[in-house]
């Protein structure tokens, strides 16, 4: 029996994507004054959304860098049990190269969120049901930051979501989700995970709860904080979470252009129907969502949603569903080592799952190339969320979707977001009598932005914003 | 035939010196394979090589362990062979590097110099080779096959092409090379010599097994109530781990350059004559194991090592873990876990700061955070380090020896062939 989480105090874009409500602005924010901001956090945590919510008409909710932390001014036992990738941030030297974040993707280059920029400490995710409830949540929600010190860096608007909800490129996103047990209704056994993955102050897929800040007693005489169930502490993790924030810029022209070039015939022939299918290799569905490994010859859309199925027992040669594509890297299901196939395998995917909540932002693309003419930004505001950003998204996008070396390959990197240090531009269609190779295939996608964020839970909002108790006197 | 050889030599590094060679082996960071000091890309038969420097500390008894260097690397032959390759394309460049330590000959001779590195050179308590027998001749003349191969069948459209008519176009390619008539005989393997060796020590140690039976099945469980005892009582006791930094960084700034990666630990193994025992015991048995069990292409699983090996320093009061692994430092990790956990909990185990475990293989690195700390603040920088093949995993280098298997062999039936293609 899987431990309950306490709905109440979590966050509720960890328990849902707001798809009820298709109008979303994320705001970058810089904390002023310590005093202030914390008065604006205590009034703000009683808006803040909580994931026992259904249906909410509209909602708010909140994360924090490292500085921003540390621009609140907790005492100084609160800062001290927070991950290293949090402290030291996506830019750090190291996570760029394992992040594959170089060239026109290096943080020198980036919007914000890089060396250049200015820090970011806050991110505001406001959510409604139509555009003017959005501008007037989010103007009112912006106003009540500003009021109390705090700056706007950046607005990062969204492309209101679709029916079916359709990325940049063409394709159905976001149809795979963990279930969270004991936050979400039962559901696939396979996809069930621990609630300990995204959610702090519950024990994980390995049985344990991931390290979190857990603060002495004298650090919340007014027990405003949750109680560690192992030690008894305040648990300033409890019901929090990590949320990484990357903003990928699609090349939508580009990424149509080159599967014209791969596709034409030898008689110099375009085909839609071709291109089509080539991208779909890509992705491992087809545009409308159904999953090559169940119809690889065709879309269907009997299967938009299909999400029930595996890879090892039906295509363990990547003969329907290439072993490259980016849904079978980014979440494997049974397909990789110990014994494919079986309840180990999944186990270790288990271990590496991220629940997604990005949104588009860009005007939405149409298929057609449009030749030479200047193009929109369009692009990805990805979003994750995850108890330990190294196990799970990091490990993620350097070992499955970056790592030219994936499931026995020798130079294909994920050709969607994967970049590899060096190579990777291979991409491999097994096949029948043998496979074909593409080779120096361009990315369509560059990284534009991206920082690393702590979701409190609200108890934890509450405590990090209680009045007066700054960390030079506690 | 060609087994492979773990070289290990440490020597005590003068006090006065060790900022000096430091500053040298950081000359050599950025280009093992081609910098002046020590070029191995010049040396004969290498895989992989390393060079590390242990900085002066102390034990857990408070009394001091001087600083030292430590060369290893894995060759294809013997030590003694490789030693004397060493001394010959080293040159010079040995005294730049072990003239830093104590009792190298003031005035070098090529003699004095290999004098030394014998006079230090000591066989690794255990080690792991991901295939025995494959030399590293063998693995990049395979790679090479390899592409051109892949490059070959890029140049047409298959599609309608019979499997064995495929197989066939390589097999005529591969035949028209002059330069590749080599991939048309089998690999030498091990060779005649190099499977009575691996035979005449299995067969003893069936010998062995079936004598010592009687006495293993009464000793057992005492044993194990005593291991139990032993662990219950370093749960109670807070030992200061002077191996244990958190220097992540220093490590991470050398990692991820390329496919794989050096891993160098360094640990004490927990107080008390018992758990010394233990771990020799044991060294012993993963060394037997990684020849006669796990000798090809995986570790108890683990099919991203090329070569590992552990040893003891400091009689016994230290162990020294060192591999060459594919991929990230994370997957690395996890992949202990989610395959090995039991075997990594019967020997890290025996070491100071690892995850408590129970009954000697339960518990231990099960506690997944607690375990990657363990390896992680046991870390050390690898100053130098050389690969053979750096772009090549052991997953590669091994369907590269299936592809070369399939063209120096006949055909086979269509099922065969089919899977052969399925390798490229």
């Amino acid at each position: 029996m899987p431990a309950t989480v306490d709905a109440r105090d979590v966050q509720g874009l960890v328990s849902r994507g707001y798809g009820g409500l298709p109008y979303a602005r994320f705001t970058l924010l810089s904390v002023g004054p310590a005093d202030a901001a914390r008065a604006w956090l205590r009034d703000l945590a009683g808006r803040v959304a909580p994931a026992d919510r259904s249906r909410p008409p509209s909602a708010v909710n909140v994360a924090f860098t490292w500085s921003g932390l540390r621009a609140l001014d907790p005492p100084p036992a609160a800062l001290q049990g927070f991950p290293v990738e949090l402290r030291e941030g996506i830019t750090e030297a190291h996570r760029t190269r394992i992040l594959g974040d170089a060239g026109p993707s290096a943080p020198e280059t980036w919007d914000w969120g890089g060396p250049g920029s200015p820090t970011v400490d806050a991110l505001l995710l406001v959510f409604a049901g139509d555009a003017g409830a959005l501008s007037t949540l989010a103007a009112e929600e912006l106003a009540a930051a500003t009021g109390h010190g705090l700056t706007a860096l950046r607005r990062l608007e969204t492309t209101p979501l679709g029916t079916p909800n359709r990325e940049h490129f063409g394709f159905a996103d976001g149809i795979s989700q963990p279930t969270v047990a004991g936050l979400h209704p039962a559901g696939r056994p396979a996809d069930t995970v621990a609630a300990g993955e995204f959610v702090l102050g519950y024990p994980n897929e390995y049985g344990y709860r991931t390290p979190r800040p857990v603060l002495p007693p004298s650090a919340d005489p007014g027990g405003l904080l949750p109680k560690d169930p192992d030690g008894g502490g305040p648990d300033l993790g409890m019901n929090g979470t990590y949320l990484v924030l990357r903003q990928i810029a699609q090349d939508v022209g580009g990424f149509w252009a080159y599967l014209d070039r791969a596709t034409r015939t030898a008689g110099g022939a375009s085909s839609r129907e071709a291109q089509i299918a080539l991208a779909a290799r890509w992705i491992g569905r087809w545009p409308g969502g159904a999953p090559l490994v169940a119809s690889p010859d065709r879309d269907d859309p009997a299967m938009a949603t299909l999400n029930d199925f595996a890879y090892h027992d039906v295509d363990p040669h990547g003969l329907r569903c290439p072993l490259g594509a980016h849904i079978r890297r980014a979440h494997p299901r049974d397909s990789l080592d110990p014994s494919p196939g079986t309840e180990r395998s999944i186990a270790v995917d288990r271990r590496h799952r991220l629940i997604r909540r990005g949104r588009s932002y860009g005007p939405p693309a149409t298929r057609e190339p449009a030749a030479g003419a200047d193009e929109p930004a369009r692009g990805l505001h990805f979003i994750s969320l995850s108890a330990n950003i190294s196990r799970q998204f990091e490990f993620l996008q350097q070992t499955w979707l970056n790592n030219p070396k994936f499931a026995g390959l020798y130079d294909d990197a994920d050709v969607i977001v994967g970049r590899a240090a060096e190579g990777g531009a291979s991409f491999t269609i097994q096949g029948q009598p043998v496979r074909r190779r593409l080779v120096d295939v361009p990315r369509f996608t560059t990284v534009r932005g991206g920082a690393y964020f702590f979701m409190p839970g609200l108890r934890a909002l509450r405590y990090l914003g209680r009045e007066g108790a700054g960390g030079v006197g506690a | 035939m060609t087994l492979q050889a773990a070289v290990t030599i440490v020597a005590e590094v003068e006090p006065g010196r060790v900022d000096d060679l430091r500053t040298v082996l950081g000359s050599m960071t950025g280009d093992a394979a081609g910098n002046p000091v020590l070029p191995f890309g010049a040396l004969p038969g290498v895989h992989f090589a390393r060079l590390l420097l242990l900085d002066e500390t102390v034990d857990l008894d408070g009394a001091s362990l001087p600083a030292r260097l430590v060369y290893l690397s894995d060759v294809d032959g013997s030590a003694a062979r490789h030693l004397g390759a060493l001394v010959a394309a080293g040159g010079d460049g040995l005294d730049r590097v072990f003239g830093a330590c104590r009792g190298y000959p003031p005035t070098a001779t090529p003699g004095g110099r290999l004098a030394f590195l014998r006079a230090h050179l000591s066989r690794p308590d255990a080690a792991y080779v991901n295939t025995v027998g494959r030399t590293s001749r063998q693995i990049l003349e395979e790679a090479a096959l390899r592409d051109e191969i892949e490059g070959f069948l890029d140049g047409r459209d298959w599609s309608g092409s019979d499997p064995g008519e495929v197989r066939a176009a390589i097999a005529d390619l591969v035949a028209s090379r002059a330069d590749l008539q080599w991939a048309r005989r089998a690999a030498s393997g091990l060779g005649l010599v190099g499977q009575l060796r691996l035979w005449t020590e299995r067969i003893a140690l069936v010998v062995l097994g079936l004598l010592l039976l009687p006495v293993l099945l009464v000793a057992l469980p005492v044993l194990l109530v005593m291991v139990r005892i032993h662990e219950r009582r370093e749960a109670r006791q807070q030992i200061n781990d002077p191996s244990s930094v958190l220097g992540g960084r220093p490590v991470a700034e050398r990692e991820d350059l390329v496919t794989q990666n050096p891993f160098s630990a360094v640990g004490f193994v927990k107080p008390g004559r018992f758990r010394r025992l233990t771990l020799t015991v044991l060294l012993r048995v993963v060394d037997v194991a990684s020849r006669q069990i796990y000798n090809h292409g995986q570790l108890a699983g683990i099919r991203t090592i090329h070569f590992a090996r552990w040893f003891f320093l400091d009689d016994k009061r230290r162990v020294l873990f060192a591999s060459n692994y594919d991929g990230s430092l994370e997957s690395y990790m996890d992949d202990f876990i989610d395959k090995v956990a039991w075997g990594l909990n019967a020997v890290f185990g025996n070491g100071v700061g690892y995850p408590p475990t129970r009954w000697l293989v339960f518990g231990g690195a099960n506690d997944e955070q607690k375990f990657k700390e363990f390896l992680r603040s046991h870390q050390l920088p690898t100053q130098v380090w050389y690969s053979a093949y750096p772009r090549l995993t052991a997953v590669n280098v091994e369907n590269n020896a299936q592809i070369r298997a399939g063209v120096a062999s006949a055909p086979g039936s269509a099922k065969e062939v089919e899977a052969w293609l399925a390798r490229l």
